[in-house]
């Protein structure tokens, strides 16, 4: 790997300060560190350094790329299913592989699009600010291509990536400093400025390429349930994903095996997600009891199997900047999130799919939630204090 | 009373001190460093070429003048090494080899019976304790100052074990030193008034009933034979044996209050001159780390020049020397001196090496608390122990505080470190007050600085924090 050292090393000096490509230099840096990990060792360049002389071994590059390694059964469960839902809709009899390439070429564009428009802005702002840039797109970006319909028209997806990027991230000061997930606050704006791309029968379903006739529509099991039609799905499809929905979060079975990742590795909080699903279920169960209509009798374990439920609680309502960062928050937050997500799909007949608007309701009451939890701790020792004081007196 | 720690990690570096001691012979020179004591202003008190004895006053803190920083060898004053702005870096004092020191009275502890006797009894500690230098080895919390002259404390603590990486054994250094150390805790007792000795875990769990007397002793009786103080048995993971650990357990801070911490080697200084009215700030040092050659314990003066140590590194790579634990110890370069109160010279090979897609790879060799690396991983098995490479590496780059977790999970005391850390960010001083600023010093927030996927110097952020309630007021 010397050669590749060498060749930062040359270009270095070009793109450092007084150089020819001055302007360039975050750009250059995440490059590089990119390609090695830097040589920067703990206090370098104070004199008698007084801190922490060793350092842990992860970073936030490390912590980023195992969401991303996480995601990836539910991207390649997912880009099957595009090609397995227009060879099942449209009766074209293709094998594996053809649905697995098909799905594969109708997920690429997204998936460029949404990082070169994020990665573009991030890399436009780091260097204004004269930062390095921060690796949190590289999960948001994929997590954006994954959760739009397969036929969401690139220019929106790209205003989408734009929006949530520079409105959800970088007016606050850019990844860590943003209060919502940005990748919902993507999909929040395409939702609710294109409505007609983003929900209904006809936007689920790929047309093969080349093809002239009349579109075939296919129905998501929440869409279903919205307009009172039975489920055409069962159980068993949706836990294993062949059922019409956005590209990458139709499989329960790819989800779990992320989340067996992310909790393995402590990436994402395990009290977020039981929470999310306790959360859900007894929402379910609630209902059950009540049986009001079609939709409340509804066995409470669809509701993980339907939807973004499954994808939002294990990839999204688990994101550490927009959660509540306090373990007796995150339980509160977590709940929350489960059932405010199913009381939106059972209860509001505006919006087929509550997981979104959930977690981004709770984003913003995150704050709060720790500020209540940690409230409880600063009373406890004002106690404490005020007990010393009158021993004293 | 036992204290169970359970939040908190062990990191294991390999190179712990063997138990035999080394006597240093001739070392030269010695120096006094203003940057030991946190928000010190010296004012100068003798000038190049000055004869010193051990205990001759060198400096003053021009907050309080009347505290004297005193030489800790007798001889001449060979250098006051100046640094930016002429800010005073160090006093070297060239050691003439004696050792003479300047005589203090010595007292008698016991013969004090009526209340009179020992309000008297008190004050003559107090200002011999000042007179001494001995004033300068005591640590006030909250802040980590040397105590002001008035300070009130409501009782001492002492760590007498240690659970940082690279262990010191406080029961093998003391071992000589049982009068001395006695001596020093009954001295402080008189001062102050209740003495907290907080011991590391018992060896063997059984009830010591169950020996036979053939069987060794489960540990070295030191500490417990100790009177004048409460012994208190502390077990489980470090921090347990940092000292704001275990104030937070015995009886923690509330605002207004005050302690004073000690280290145990300390002690026995403060025993040694009231016993014998002799200045000998001597101690044993370890020396150690996972590129030290022969790793053992040295006794010495403190105070003295690193090289003269004769420290053998085992790779020809360069080498950082670190005063005290790697975790929140202080970096000096070979030219430099030991800092005062320091136990262990931890020596770590620098980690200024590009790591190819360092961030990707699987990696076996480097020590992760978070469970991303394998290494980290399978560490958590039983019976698979691998052998991790430690170096001052930062190992990525600094990002803004990112994941939640990790820091609850280092951090046994009742505060809630993240909330507290951003508080001193943004410098609200009411909000860091709430979230226990008081409770805390740098290094009881290491681990969460090691730990730190973000990569934030935390210590430095709570020591700035700290320095600037105390000026306010």
């Amino acid at each position: 790997m010397m050669f590749i050292r060498d060749i930062f090393d040359k270009l270095k000096p070009k793109f450092s300060k007084g150089g020819r490509f001055e302007k360039f230099s975050s750009t250059f840096e995440a490059f590089e560190s990119f390609a090695f990990t830097p040589n920067t060792v703990t206090g370098s360049g104070q004199r008698a350094y007084k801190g922490s002389h060793i350092r842990d071994a992860v970073d936030l590059k490390r912590t980023i790329i195992t969401v991303v390694i996480a995601l990836m059964p539910a991207l390649l469960f997912g880009m099957w299913n595009i090609g397995h839902q227009t060879s099942v809709a449209y009766s074209l009899d293709w094998g594996f592989w053809q649905e697995f390439w098909n799905g594969f070429l109708r997920m690429l564009p997204i998936i460029v699009v949404s990082y070169v428009v994020g990665l573009v802005i991030e890399f436009f702002f780091a260097e204004i600010r004269h930062e390095e840039v921060s690796e949190g797109f590289i999960g948001t970006g994929m997590i954006i291509a994954m959760i739009v319909p397969v036929t969401v028209p690139l220019w929106q997806l790209a205003l989408a990536v734009a929006f949530a990027v520079v409105i959800g991230k970088e007016v606050f000061g850019g990844s860590g400093y943003n209060f919502l997930n940005p990748a919902l606050v993507a999909r929040a704006f395409l939702f609710f400025s294109y409505p007609t791309h983003m929900s209904g029968d006809s936007v689920w379903i790929a047309t093969p390429f080349h093809f002239t006739g009349d579109a075939v529509t296919g129905a998501t099991p929440l869409g279903q349930l919205m307009a009172s039609q039975p489920l055409s799905a069962s159980a068993i499809d949706m836990f294993i994903g062949t059922i019409p929905g956005s590209t990458c979060e139709t499989s329960v079975v790819a989800i779990l095996l992320g989340a067996v990742l992310l909790l393995l590795t402590g990436i994402a909080s395990w009290r977020i997600m039981l929470s999310v699903v306790i959360g859900g279920g007894l929402m379910g169960l609630l209902f059950n009891a009540i049986g009001a209509n079609e939709y409340m009798q509804l066995p409470f374990y669809y509701h993980y199997l339907m939807g973004g439920f499954a994808f939002g609680c294990v990839f999204m309502a688990t994101d550490p900047v927009t959660a509540a960062q306090t373990n007796t928050g995150k339980w509160i937050y977590g709940f929350l999130i489960g059932a405010f997500a199913v009381l939106l799909r059972v209860l509001n007949p505006a919006y087929p799919e509550g997981m979104m608007l959930a977690i981004l309701l709770m984003n913003c009451f995150a704050p709060l939630i720790d500020h209540c939890v940690v409230a409880r701790n600063i009373n406890k020792r004002k106690k404490r204090w005020l007990a010393a004081e009158r021993r004293t007196v | 009373m036992t204290y169970k720690i359970t939040k908190g990690l062990d990191i294991n570096i390999p190179g712990t001190a063997q138990r035999h001691i080394a006597e240093l012979a001739d070392a030269k020179y010695y120096a006094v460093k203003p940057s030991d004591y946190v928000g010190m202003v010296p004012r100068l008190l003798v000038a190049e070429g000055d004869s010193v004895k051990a205990g001759t006053p060198l400096l003053e803190d021009k907050q309080h003048p009347g505290i004297p920083y005193v030489s800790p060898v007798s001889g001449v004053v060979h250098a006051v090494v100046r640094g930016e702005k002429r800010a005073l870096l160090a006093v070297v004092v060239k050691s003439d080899g004696k050792q003479e020191s300047v005589c203090f009275p010595t007292f008698d502890l016991d013969k004090c019976d009526t209340a009179a006797d020992k309000t008297d009894l008190q004050s003559n500690l107090r200002k011999q304790m000042i007179d001494s230098g001995l004033w300068t080895l005591l640590r006030q919390r909250p802040f980590g100052i040397v105590p002001p002259p008035d300070s009130k404390p409501k009782a001492v603590f002492v760590s007498a074990f240690d659970s940082s990486p690279l262990p010191v054994n406080y029961e093998f250094v003391l071992q000589d030193r049982v009068e001395d150390f006695q001596m020093g805790i009954t001295v402080l007792a008189s001062i102050v008034g209740k003495v907290h000795i907080s011991i590391g875990k018992l060896e063997n769990k059984k009830p010591p009933r169950s020996f036979t007397k053939n069987m060794k002793p489960p540990r070295e009786p030191f500490f417990t034979n100790i009177q004048n103080a409460e012994i208190h048995s502390f077990e489980g993971k470090h921090p347990a044996s940092l000292v704001g650990t275990q104030i937070a357990k015995i009886d923690p801070i509330n605002k207004g209050e005050q302690v004073w911490t000690v280290n145990p080697q300390d002690v026995a200084i403060i025993g040694h001159l009231f016993r014998t009215g002799e200045y000998r700030p001597e101690r044993t040092v370890a020396l150690c780390g996972p590129v030290v050659k022969d790793p053992h314990y040295m006794r010495l003066i403190s105070g003295v020049s690193l090289r003269s140590l004769g420290i053998e590194s085992t790779t020809g790579n360069d080498i950082r020397f670190i005063c005290g634990n790697v975790l929140s110890g202080t970096a000096e370069s070979i030219d430099g001196f030991l800092s005062s109160s320091c136990d262990k010279v931890s020596v770590l090979p620098e980690g200024d090496y590009y790591d190819f897609l360092g961030w990707l790879r699987p990696n076996f060799k480097k020590f992760s608390f978070s469970r991303t690396f394998l290494s980290g991983f399978l560490s958590r098995f039983k019976g698979c122990t691998p052998k991790y490479d430690f170096d001052t590496g930062r190992h990525g780059s600094h990002r803004p505080l990112f994941v939640t977790g990790e820091f609850e999970k280092l951090t046994p005391l009742d505060i809630y470190p993240m909330q507290l850390i951003k508080a001193c960010i943004i410098g609200d001083i009411e909000l860091m007050e709430n979230l226990g600023i008081y409770e805390v010093e740098p290094e009881d927030l290491a681990l969460c600085e090691f730990a730190d996927t973000s990569k934030t110097e935390i210590q430095a952020i709570i020591r700035n924090a700290l320095e600037t309630i105390r000026k306010d007021g």
